[in-house]
Parts: C-alpha cells; structure tokens; sequence
C-alpha cells in the first residue's frame, strides 16, 4: 500500500513525463470543473460561489470520490477570480440570481476608450486599482481571501496525494481589455485607434509580466494557466491577431517557462489556423489544453512532435451522453492522442449538469 | 446607385462612407436607395467571411459602421428589408446571457440578405412565440454556451409546437456545447457548427442560389 506521499510524487512523475514527451506508465487524467463539484455533492451554488473553502472541499472531494485521478486543474474557485481576471461583472448566484443555478460572466462596457489614456498617463497599476475598486465594488477584498486559502488548498490536495496543477491564472492585455471593454467595442477599437490601444497594451504587458512572475514565484506551483479566451484564430483576422494577440501571449508563456513552472494553455475556441505559430514556444515544456473546439487530432499532427496536449472530453458528451459514449471517445483519445505527451481531461470545465457517472468513466479509462 | 458607398462599406472604410453617406443626403438621394448600397456593401462582407478573409474583428466593425450610417441617414427606411430573402429570429435560450456566438450569426445571416429579429440574451419562451406569431419567420435560431441551457431549449422548442406553430419554422440551434446529439435532445430540425452553416441551411430551405 503506497503512502499519499508515495502516490503524489508517483502521480507527479507522470505528468511531468507526459509533459516532457515521453510515455509514462499511463496516460494521467486530470479533471477540471467547479460548479460540476457543487451540483454533484449537493452543495447548492450560492453557497460554493461564496464560501472558498467549501468550494476547495467541494472540488476535492468530488473528483477524488469518482476515481483515480493523478491531479486537479485547480484547488479553489470563486466567480470573483472571473473578475479578476477579466475585469468583469460575474452574476453570483443568491444575489443577481437564484441561489441554485451557477454563476455567468455580465459582458459589458465596463471600461471606456477614455481608460487608454489613464493607462498612457497614470500606468496600469493605477487603472487596475481603481478598477476593481470604483468599478467591481472593491473586488480586490473579495479575491483576497481566495488567494489567501490557495496555498491550504494546494497543501490538502498534496496531503491526499493527488497534485494541483495549475492553480494561477495569466491572461494578456488582450484578454483582459476585451472583458472590460465588452468584445464588439474592443474589436472596433482595434481598427479605430490601433495605436492607442497597442501603446495601453504595452504599458499592461509590463505590469502583467512583472505581477505575473511574482504571482507563480510565491505560489511555487507545478503550472499555470495562460488562458487564451477571446483571442482565439476564429475571432480575428490574421493581422490583428499578429498584431494584438500573439506577442503578448507568447511573452506570458516564455515568462513562465523562465521561471521553471508549466504553462498550461487554456486554449477555449478554435486555434486551428494559427497551430504552426505554437511551435515558436519552448518545446518540450507546454500543455495544449483545448475545449474540444479546436480538432484535437489536428492539434496532434501539428504540435504533436512539440508540446504535450491536454483534453478534450466535450462538455455536450459529458451532460447528455452515456459511460460507454464517454469511455469509447477516451480510449480513442487515449490511443490516438497518447499514449506519449497526452494527458486526459474534460475540454474546458466539466459543466454544471455534467453526469457523476460519465466523469467516472472517463477518469476510469485510463486504466484500460 | 453609389458605388463609392458600396466598396467604402465592404472595405469597412468609415471615413469614406460617412462622407459619402453625407453627400448622397446633400445631393437629395431617397434614405431607402442609400441603405440599399449599404445592404449591397453589407453582402460584400457577407461573402468575404464566407471565404475566410473576414472574420469575426470585421464582421462587428461592418455591424458597427452600418448603425451608424443609418443613423447618420434618418428617414423612412420602411421598405428597406422588402428584398430579403427572409425572416431569422434568433436569440439566446433563458438562463444564459452568453451573446457573442448569437451576434455572430444574426451578423453573417444579415450580410446574406436576411430580414434578422434578434431578440437578445436570456430570452423566455413566450418571447420566442410572440415573434414566430408576429414576424412570421422561417428560420428560428436558438444559442446557448451553457449545457444547463438544453433543457431550456427542450422546452421552448416544445412549446412552440404546442401552440401549433412547429410545422411553419425550422429550428436551428448552436453554441459552444451543442452538436447532433443535443439537437436530437431538444428536438431541433439541426444543429450549426459555425455561423455559416445556418446560412447554408436557411438558403437550401428556402430554395436561394
């Protein structure tokens, strides 16, 4: 009987193996999802939005009772870190909604043309501050304790053996302007004002890299995600992704590999256009973690020989189809994808309404 | 006929369609012709995402100029949809206030000369039936992002057949999660991958070249 100490840096190997190209003893599988937690052990939604450590038990205890697993994506959730990160209004449940149903991002123009200048004059750090404070109602207090609990999270999580991979989260300017300014404003500003909104991006960048490093340097963590949201290849024009999205990427990514901790890449809709471009990252050393809207197969026969991939159960098959449905499209992932540099996962977040019995099966197909 | 304003509105060239636009006015030219240039610069565009050389950065920014000269225009453009090919109505099922993919496709479906009814985010079923009643469309299109939304979907497009409507629409649906099995589950004519493939379908079904 192995020891949860034995089982974690067992577990650990395997996915740096995976990671590193090679073939570990098995595919490892690594779960990710928040609200799926709550819905499955009956914690009602307004309750886990509010409360972060009973979100972490939550998402411990709900994963690690349906099998075997080598990890879990993140250790705590609240909608507040949604926020955060976008500069986004999140709806909470049992305060702008029921008490029972989960929590969705309020896309709006939460940020005016008029910011560009005030990140020129004043720098980043200032309009982020007064951001979250005059415009998110003080978020920065409600993240706080979230950040606060995270290394408790990570350390229980160790404790019962299993690894906490990507516990931070980075996004780039990109991301970040396109959730304050609502997607449809930020697109248009893009042709209007491209200059302006590039000078406000670099001014960002290096606010971003310098947080971002100080972020992953004190939680010492194994990954990160660097999450790629709205710029997606099927949102833009080849130009404008060259110009606005990819660099800033790319930086975020270089960062965090410099600092010896594992980009994951949280890639939600379709990359495929832009695949090639991945290879300009570090190789070896990133997880392409796609939704199942990029084709995972062609993700393989691009990237394949560069990178390690990470998905893609989709959220569909999860909800509304069978074990066998779910075991059959894993195994074909396991074989096809795998067995080197592949590493099994839902695509995206397990959602809400996801069946306990499919996400069984397919933390069970690892096995065989 | 204002070639200047067509290729200024398939160009996404706002400058030059706002002076244009302005001179039309100033030369006396009817506000239903000048929107009618942009509808034809407005297929341009259509066209060009079709075949990959917009996406959507260009589909928001034509969306976007095109409010903006008609409203620069003013008018009577009572009129203006009576060459469509024919009615969408579209929005996102209640229980999900996700509207980009939606924005997508009442975008392209209005660039391939579509009469669109967008009735928003979050919408209830009654909404969805008040619109079929009133705006007598073909086409119905139903999005959402979340998967706790099928069921949501399930019971619109059940209740539009309840009250006898079903056999005079098709419904489409679409969205992150959605693929032939969630059609199948909410009981939808297909499921659309991209924006595209509802264009396709409402053209075959209505039979346009």
């Amino acid at each position: 009987m192995k020891t949860n100490a034995e089982l974690y840096d067992e577990r650990l190997n395997r996915i740096k193996a995976a990671v590193a190209l090679e073939k570990p003893d098995r595919v490892p599988v690594i779960p990710v999802g928040n609200s799926f937690c709550a819905n499955h052990l009956g914690v009602k939604p307004a309750d886990f939005a509010l409360d972060v450590e009973l979100a972490h038990r939550t998402m411990l205890k709900s994963f690690t009772s349906l099998g075997e697993v080598d990890g879990i994506q993140q250790p705590v959730f609240s909608p507040y870190l949604l926020s955060f990160q976008w500069l986004s209004r999140v709806q909470i449940p049992g305060i702008d909604l029921p008490e029972n149903v989960p929590w969705q991002v309020h896309e709006a123009e939460m940020m005016t043309t008029d910011d560009y200048d005030v990140i020129i004059s004043k720098g980043y750090k200032y309009f982020f501050e007064d951001f979250l404070m005059n415009r998110l109602d003080n978020m920065l207090a409600k993240v706080g304790p979230v950040f606060g609990y995270t290394p408790t999270a990570i350390q229980n999580a160790k404790e019962a053996g299993v690894v906490t991979l990507s516990p931070v989260v980075l996004c780039s300017p990109y991301e970040v302007f396109c959730g304050a300014r609502s997607m449809p404003k930020f697109m248009t500003d893009m042709r209007r004002m491209p200059e302006k909104v590039l000078e406000a991006m670099d001014i960002a960048q290096t606010q971003i890299l310098e947080d971002s490093r100080q972020a992953l340097r004190a939680a010492g963590c194994v990954g990160a995600w660097v999450g790629g949201w709205r710029a997606a290849s099927e949102f833009l024009n080849p130009k404008l992704w060259e110009r606005f999205a990819w660099p800033y990427f790319k930086q975020l990514v270089e960062m965090t590999v410099e600092e010896g901790v594992l980009p994951v890449l949280h890639m939600d809709s379709n990359w495929e256009r832009d695949l090639e471009r991945f290879k300009e990252l570090p190789k070896a050393k990133c997880l392409f973690s796609g939704d199942h809207a990029t084709d995972i197969f062609k993700i393989k026969e691009v990237l394949g020989d560069h990178m390690a991939i990470m998905g893609d159960v989709p959220a569909g098959m999860l909800a509304l189809g069978t074990p066998d449905q779910v075991h059959t499209y894993c195994r074909k992932l396991i074989e096809g994808i795998g067995p080197k540099g592949f590493v099994l996962s839902s695509g995206c977040d397990a959602p809400y309404n996801a069946k306990p019995e499919n996400v069984a099966a397919m933390i069970a197909s690892v096995q065989g | 006929m204002s070639q200047t304003l067509i290729n200024a509105m398939a160009d996404l060239d706002e400058s030059v369609l706002v002076s244009e636009v302005n001179a039309l006015k100033t030369q006396g030219v009817a506000p239903l012709e000048i929107i009618q240039n942009l509808q034809e610069g407005m297929n341009i565009v259509g066209k060009r995402y079709e075949e990959k050389e917009y996406y959507l950065s260009e589909l928001i920014m034509s969306a976007e100029i095109f409010k903006e000269a008609a409203a620069l225009i003013g008018g009577d453009l009572s009129g203006a949809n009576a060459a469509s090919h024919g009615t969408f109505v579209m929005g996102t099922i209640y229980g999900d206030i996700h509207d980009i993919g939606k924005n997508i496709v009442t975008t392209v479906m209005g660039c391939n000369g579509f009469n669109v009814v967008d009735l928003g985010v979050d919408v209830p079923t009654a909404d969805y039936i008040k619109a079929i009643q009133e705006h007598k469309p073909q086409v119905v299109g139903i999005s959402c992002l979340l998967t706790t939304a099928f069921d949501g979907m399930k019971e619109c497009i059940e209740s539009i057949k309840a009250a006898g409507l079903r056999d005079n629409v098709k419904i489409l649906i679409g969205g992150g999660p959605c693929d032939q099995t969630t059609a199948d589950y909410v009981g939808a004519d297909a499921y659309c991958k991209t924006a595209q493939d509802c264009v396709e379908y409402a053209k075959k079904l209505m039979d346009i070249k």
